[in-house]
């Protein structure tokens, strides 16, 4: 039997509402089938109160046994280091969270917030927020950079916002079947199965990304979103149009960009807006394509475009999408 | 005298705390608290306002679509947004599913489970609601853990994932759906409706409901008729444990309305769920006006340029944080939300309940009447509202046109004022935004929560949800399983409390 703990920080419960979205198996199913015993849930347990207290307390003394230690949103370190933005169970969260991850086998930060800090540590940060291990970019977060847990590991990040029930799942059974090492994860600490492709990889707009087909205004299927609109899925490392979401779509496929929310600089702002250099290209390129390249493959990619890609493929009578560049 | 305080309080989304004071058995103060701030109204402040569709839907994880209609909403006033038929249908399908989703799994996972509270071990039917409710095993929690989800693979369909799609926009929506996943969509209500909705919770036909169900009466009756259904079950404890004797509160109801129901430009004229304010004794409803809306900080953590005893119209609002321990009569980061009627200062409450009564449904209207605000009623009222919206939803997917438009792209503004107003899972929620030189000047979101749970203003009113509290006799002050009734059977939301918080 494995022992899990689940807390939620500065965080919203988008990753734990993600996370009862699980189907193959659900959540239920997930438990049971990997012997689970799910030691305290802020959102589903029954135990409140003292009794809730003194389940941490004997987790920290080493009473209880603790497998996994999952935490869910940022580590709130403000106002003025004090963390009392953020009081769990009569005290600061983040020394539950400090005491926890020093007994706990494996440390998992589930959605960007945990990970990489998020909305709540996104400029001007107001309540001190961090990740467990990374601050944006930098390595090191509340836990520092040397931190490992019992069985050796950095903490594992899922990021996303939310992170995808899927990823989470994989994750954990990994763990649990002893299969995941270090060689696994990337250099953000994310398992390379998941984050090692761009959100473009099943992206039905695809195609138009190829020959350079831009979509000028949202509202429509055809186009693609990278051009004009603030697209970041050439360049943001998810599987969300691989691994759909909900079982059914994904953010491009509704044509609303993606923002890139796996990413340690989520969130980056400005949204809906392609930012460009000068001469028209997009500021940031695909992810390890150069600008001369790219500048290259853009003139014969725009020229050989295919004309049925310029049209709307079904249902408007123009002979050219007006919305299509 | 004796005081407690319930440290973490869980099963509410995020962190609260309660603190309660007894005299023998009976609550004679209540204090609600709770303990995050993440600051996001700050965030906001001088970024690109389409911005605010991103980081809104975050403020909370299981109403981020109520926070995004409400922003693209304020937004489309700013803009002055012409918003297409199509557009509005898909939104309001959005809106729904997702609370469709949230009034099941708060039911479920967060109110029902109470019921293995020691309190009940001598009921009569504890074993068949252990059997139906008990969290992990129960019948119908499993079934709720296997079809809640489905409401949101309705809304990923046009919200592209749930939680955190960004798909609103001022002017429609970002997505262009094909007939087949307007098809899929309703298939999926379809099969809710007949396999989960009609089957677990209310054991028979949902339009036969709707059309004959009008009083208090009609339900007992249809429970007596039907009592196989989760709502029956429910009916019929909720009466033993007396939760229509707990949490009757303000009695004063707001609603800020929901779901347009015609094409609009900047704001909508029309909703499904007409906005108001309804008094429960008196059985008097008034209009609502947004100007009267007004947040206090007198008893939070934050202060106000002009004074900590000013009221601010959230478009002037402030959000100062500022941890002040000395100042004792600040207890929470909780600003104060009031509305201004007749020169008085009311607490209104919101949710499901207020919602309903206000538009005016006969059967909750009824309810009030003879169960009053109560903890039954508001846990009725939610599933009632479930029942409602599935059929609003394939109404609006079969309206659908396909063909038409579903944006219309509104033509740039450098400045201006705008406010959403919607009903939000957990109630009445509005957000406020003023726009300069292209960026968010200021923007203020006051939530349903803080509407149900504010600390007390300049003149001492206190909150609905400490009003719900005070006097409440509980069986045993170890145990004050009553006090947990009350508070959860309002759905409480911490993390959407943009700004509130409590130091011990």
């Amino acid at each position: 039997m494995k022992t899990i703990l689940w807390l939620q920080g500065g965080a919203c419960g988008g990753n734990t509402l993600s996370f009862l979205n699980a189907e193959s198996p659900d959540v239920l199913e997930f438990f049971s089938y990997y012997d689970i015993k799910l030691l305290w849930h802020p959102s589903l347990s029954l135990e409140t109160g003292d009794k809730v207290r003194e389940l941490l307390n004997n987790i920290v003394n080493m009473k209880i046994n603790l497998d996994i230690f999952i935490f869910e949103g940022t580590v709130v370190l403000g106002p003025n280091g004090s963390g009392k933005f953020n009081m769990f169970a009569g005290r600061p969260m983040k020394d539950w969270v400090n005491e926890i991850s020093k007994v706990a086998n494996y440390v998992i930060a589930v959605g960007d917030c945990a990970s990489f800090g998020g909305v709540p540590a996104s400029d001007p940060n107001p309540t001190e927020s961090t990740g467990l291990q990374f601050h944006k970019k930098e390595k090191g977060g509340f836990l520092g950079k040397d931190f490992r847990s019992r069985k050796n590991l950095p903490v594992i990040n899922i990021p996303g916002c939310p992170a995808h029930p899927e990823w989470i799942i994989t994750t954990l059974s990994m763990i649990i079947n002893d299969k995941l090492t270090e060689e696994d994860l990337d250099e953000y600490q994310r398992l390379k199965i998941i984050y090692n492709t761009t959100t473009q990889f099943g992206c039905p707009r695809n195609i138009y990304f190829s020959y350079k087909v831009a979509l000028k205004e949202f509202g429509h299927r055809e186009g693609c979103l990278y051009f004009d609109l603030g697209c970041k899925g050439s360049y943001t490392r998810s599987p969300c149009n691989v691994i759909l979401w909900n079982k059914q779509s994904s953010k491009t496929r509704v044509g609303t960009p993606c923002f890139g929310c796996t990413e340690f600089d989520f969130p980056t702002f400005n949204f809906f807006v392609t930012e460009k250099n000068r001469s028209g290209i997009p500021k940031r390129l695909p992810l390890g394509v150069s600008r001369g390249a790219y500048t290259t493959l853009s003139a014969i990619a725009r020229a050989s475009a295919p004309e049925f890609l310029v049209k709307p493929l079904i249902k408007k009578k123009e002979d050219r999408g007006n919305w299509l560049e | 005298m004796s005081s407690k305080i319930i440290s973490p309080f869980n099963r509410v989304e995020g962190d609260l705390d309660v603190e309660v004071k007894f005299e023998r058995n009976k609550v004679i103060d209540a204090k609600i608290i709770s303990r995050l701030f993440r600051g996001i109204e700050i965030i906001l402040k001088g970024k690109n306002p389409l911005d605010a569709l991103v980081i809104t839907p975050r403020v909370c994880g299981i109403c981020g679509a109520s926070h995004l209609y409400a922003s693209a909403s304020a937004l489309d006033m700013i803009y002055n947004a012409e918003v297409p038929i199509n557009a509005i249908r898909l939104r309001n399908v959005l809106s729904m599913a997702e609370t469709c989703q949230n009034d099941l799994r708060h039911t479920y996972f967060m109110f029902l489970i109470d019921v293995l509270n020691n309190k009940y071990h001598d009921y009569a039917n504890f074993e068949e609601v252990i059997r139906r409710w008990a969290p992990i095993q129960g019948s119908s929690y499993k079934e709720c853990f296997k079809w809640s989800k489905k409401y949101t693979e309705v809304y990923a369909i046009f919200g592209g994932q749930w939680p955190h799609g960004s798909a609103i926009i001022p002017g429609g929506i970002t997505a262009d759906p094909l007939p087949n996943e307007i098809q899929r969509a309703i298939s999926i209500l379809l099969d809710l409706k007949k396999n989960y909705l009609e089957k677990v919770i209310l054991g028979g036909p949902i339009n036969q409901f709707l059309d004959t169900v009008k009083s208090y009466n009609d339900l007992l009756q249809w429970a007596e008729d039907y009592k196989e259904g989760d709502l029956a079950k429910i009916l019929e404890f909720g009466l033993e444990a007396n939760w229509h004797k707990l949490g009757y509160g303000s009695g004063i109801m707001l609603s800020y309305g929901h779901l347009p129901t015609e094409e609009y430009v900047g704001t909508p004229s029309k909703k499904y769920f007409k906005p108001g304010i309804y008094f429960a004794k008196e059985k008097e409803y008034r209009e609502f006006d947004q100007r009267n809306v007004l947040e206090f900080v007198n008893s939070s953590y934050y202060t106000y340029s002009k004074g900590d005893q000013t009221g601010l119209h959230p478009f002037e609002g402030e959000t100062n944080p500022n941890l002040d321990e000395k100042n004792k009569k600040k207890y929470s980061l909780t600003k104060c939300f009031r509305y201004k009627l007749d020169g008085k200062l009311i607490a209104p409450e919101a949710g499901a309940l207020a919602m309903l009564s206000v538009t005016g449904n006969p059967l909750i209207l009824d309810l009030i009447d003879k169960i009053g605000p109560s903890v039954l009623s508001r846990v009725v009222a939610r599933l009632v509202r479930v029942l409602i919206y599935n059929e609003l939803m394939l109404q609006e997917l079969n309206n659908f046109e396909f063909g038409k438009p579903t944006y219309k792209k509104p033509s740039e503004v450098k400045e201006g004022m705008g406010y959403g107003l919607v009903e939000a899972p957990r109630g009445a929620l509005g957000h406020w935004v003023v726009v300069k030189n292209e960026k968010i000047l200021n923007y203020q979101i006051v939530t349903p929560t803080q509407i149900n749970m504010s600390p007390e203003d300049p003149l001492g009113n206190k909150s609905h949800m400490a009003l719900a509290l005070i006097g409440t006799e509980v069986s045993d002050v170890n145990n004050p399983i009553e006090v947990h009734h009350i508070v959860r059977s309002h759905d409480a939301c911490m993390v959407c409390n943009v700004h509130m918080l409590k130091l011990i």
